[in-house]
């Protein structure tokens, strides 16, 4: 319900409901001390009439004595009023006023008490004491003196109505004044706002002002600052991968536009046509791989390569691989070496291709009469497959690109090379990510190390549990 | 052997019946689900290749419907999305095969090829011969004109591959997954070396050259013919 309203509101709800609050609090409190202070009084009050009352009965020699006497003190105390009771009998009363019947009853055993009462047009508080005349063996005298209170319940009467009255208003204004403060400092979240709204795709090198912010909001604003870095980043990245594709398929598409323009141009013999078509069929090959590789590396940006997990013994698939290239490099003169084992869970078919992309690299980039080496360790936490070479070290400028799709650390080798369209580190990278693993590349003095990292099943599951 | 092309891809389906009929197949050819289902109940298929994406009635419906009605013949999948679970789903339906566009031609008739033969169990050879070459499966021998060669164990299987399916072009990837077992695209260049080779061996020392590189397609063994 409340999430349909904006921040400002919500705020100012807020703070006008806890302002509300607490001046309530302070008023109630307030009338509550005032009102306990005028009983305070009023019994102090009270207790002094008692005294004068005992004072007078004591002087008193008889009933009449004590009725002129009361009469004569009462006379100067306006709003006191006294009555004497022995045994419930009346021995004097102020005229025209009635204690009530049910206090009198109830207070015949209670020594001293304190109580108030209403009638139809006022209100009264009054005490009784009973009183024991000295030398005398009669029971003791029931004494009750009443004071009017009417004055303090005007006087509380007008407090509270001022107290409602400000904290009504004061609550207002803590009201105003909240919204105020809520609006302003929500300022830089419309700024933000503003800034979120220039940002497209053509400029997203736009950024949060962080230093004009308050701290809570610069942190969020260099948390959206990252987000945006690392989106100009992968968009950059799309953008020239989109740009290179073109590239990429424009190539071949001319060489066979032209050739086969060319070619009808006139009539050739019937081994000069098969000789085009042929080359054409190449070509098309060439690009029907390309897509295939596009398509395989676009699977795995949306997590659409899900790997089988099945138990596959890392060397049984090297070797089954070095068999596949044993021709290949046993032409180039390059020595194939394995060692180790271990075994991993993942996709049999991927990760020979993975492992097959960066075999066919070493052995094209070893010189004749050096080695290829793959290089297996296996532990609880997971296996490491390197893929070593000796031969000329990779630039390392290059060695951030060389996962990049369409990256050749040779520009000058172009298409015709069995390579392909250079993506077969990108897809290589691809398996690895998809298999939860890490790859990475060092190349220093003649020796270049293709690092692949396969967390094991249980690494996984962990790591699975602590990202949900 | 008959074979029925359900595809609504007008060239791809025309230049598929060419090229079948050339290779040898009584091949008909349907455009859509519906007139597809309908023949495979009226005539007698082998093969029938079906596109996954077609109007009226999809692939998977048309092979569901089939193999609902008993008709048990084999089916080729032939669809332009890659996805594993089309994949597994057409398995699971009792596809007997599947290829992704583009596909080459040369692979689509291996892959026929392979289909139709696994119903026929013929006599067990032991001796492969084409010409003057012989294999012998048993004793793992090859030899030419009585000349013993010899072989690592991966040229002998892909002799063996090329033996088997004399007369037929092999394409790379094909080769690659049946040798190898590398059923990916890799990297094209090792057949070529492997070919190489296993030619140097073969067909040097003879004036008669049984293998045969069949440009943009891929490699054939065959006796040559006398009059070309």
């Amino acid at each position: 319900m409340i999430a349909r309203y904006s921040l400002t509101t919500r705020l100012t709800v807020f703070f006008t409901l806890a302002s509300g609050l607490v001046l309530v609090g302070l008023g109630t409190l307030v009338a509550i001390s005032i009102d306990r202070h005028f009983v305070e009084l009023d019994r102090d009050a009270l207790r002094d009439k008692i005294h004068l009352t005992r004072e007078v009965i004591g002087k008193s020699t008889s009933p009449q004595d004590l009725k002129i006497r009361l009469d004569d003190v009462l006379h100067s105390h306006e709003g006191l009023f006294v009555s004497v009771f022995r045994d419930r009998d009346p021995l004097y009363a102020t005229p025209d006023f009635q204690f009530p019947e049910d206090l009198i009853a109830q207070t015949q055993q209670a020594r001293l008490g304190v109580a108030s009462w209403k009638t139809a047009e006022r209100e009264y508080r009054g005490m009784s004491a009973s009183v024991t005349l000295p030398g005398s063996a009669e029971p003791p005298l029931q004494v009750w003196v009443a004071v009017d209170i009417a004055h303090h319940k005007h006087f509380m009467y007008a407090l509270i109505q001022t107290l409602v009255g400000y904290v009504a208003l004061a609550t207002l204004v803590a009201g105003i004044l909240g919204w105020w403060a809520a609006k302003n400092g929500l300022a830089p979240l419309r700024t933000m706002r503003s800034r979120a709204m220039a940002i497209t795709a053509q400029r997203l090198d736009e950024r949060m002002p962080t230093e004009e912010f308050p701290v809570e909001m610069a942190d969020l604003a260099t948390t959206l600052n990252e987000m945006l870095r690392r989106l100009k980043e992968e968009f950059d990245r799309l953008s020239e991968f989109s740009s290179d594709l073109a590239h990429e398929l424009r190539t071949p598409i001319n060489n066979l536009m032209t050739q086969t323009q060319v070619t009808l141009s006139q009539p050739r013999s019937c081994g000069e046509y098969q000789d085009i078509l042929a080359s054409n069929a190449e070509e098309y090959q060439r690009l029907a791989r390309m897509v295939a590789d596009m398509l395989f590396l676009a699977k795995a940006d949306h997590g659409l390569i899900l790997p089988s997990t099945e138990k596959i013994a890392v060397h049984d698939e090297a070797q089954a691989l070095f068999d596949f290239y044993e021709a290949l490099a046993e032409e180039k003169q390059v020595g194939l070496q394995l060692i180790g084992a271990a075994e991993i869970t993942g996709d049999r078919l991927m990760l020979r291709r993975a492992l097959s992309n960066l075999l066919s690299n070493a052995i094209r980039y070893t010189p004749p009469g050096e080695q290829v080496v793959v290089d297996i360790q296996g532990d609880v936490h997971g296996t490491t497959v390197d893929v070593v070479n000796t031969g000329p070290s990779i630039d390392a400028q290059m060695i951030p690109r060389l996962f990049d799709r369409f990256f050749r650390a040779d520009k000058s080798r172009k298409q015709l090379d069995s390579d392909g369209a250079g993506l077969g580190l990108s897809i290589t990278q691809a398996i690895v990510h998809a298999h939860r693993g890490r790859i990475s590349v060092s190349s220093a003095d003649g020796r270049t190390c293709f690092s692949m990292y396969f967390p094991s099943a249980q690494n996984i599951g962990k790591r699975l549990t602590t990202d949900a | 052997m008959k074979i029925l092309i359900v595809e609504d891809e007008i060239k791809t389906g025309e230049y598929l019946r060419q090229g079948l009929r050339e290779a040898g197949f009584n091949a008909d050819l349907v455009h859509n689900g519906v007139d597809g289902l309908r023949l495979v109940q009226e005539e007698d298929y082998d093969l029938v290749i079906l596109d996954v994406m077609l109007p009226r009635m999809d692939g998977w419906q048309v092979l569901t419907n089939m193999r609902r009605r008993g008709l048990e013949m084999p089916v080729l999948f032939l669809t332009a999305k890659d996805q594993v679970q089309d994949r597994v789903k057409g398995l699971e339906l009792g596809a007997d095969d599947y290829l992704v566009k583009p596909f080459s031609f040369a692979e689509l008739l291996a892959r026929a090829r392979t289909i139709l033969r696994r119903g026929r169990s013929g006599a067990e050879v032991t001796i492969l011969q084409v010409a003057d070459l012989e294999l012998d499966l048993l004793r793992r021998r090859v030899s030419r004109s009585g000349k013993r060669i010899d072989l690592t164990p991966k040229e002998f299987g892909l002799l063996e591959l090329l033996m088997r399916r004399q007369g037929e072009v092999l394409p790379r990837s094909l080769i690659a997954s049946q040798v190898w077992d590398m059923n990916f695209d890799s990297d094209s260049n090792v057949v070529e070396v492997a070919m190489r080779r296993l030619r140097a061996k073969i067909d040097d020392a003879y004036d008669a050259k049984l293998i045969q590189t069949v440009r943009g397609m891929g490699y054939v063994l065959e006796a040559p013919q006398e009059n070309v």
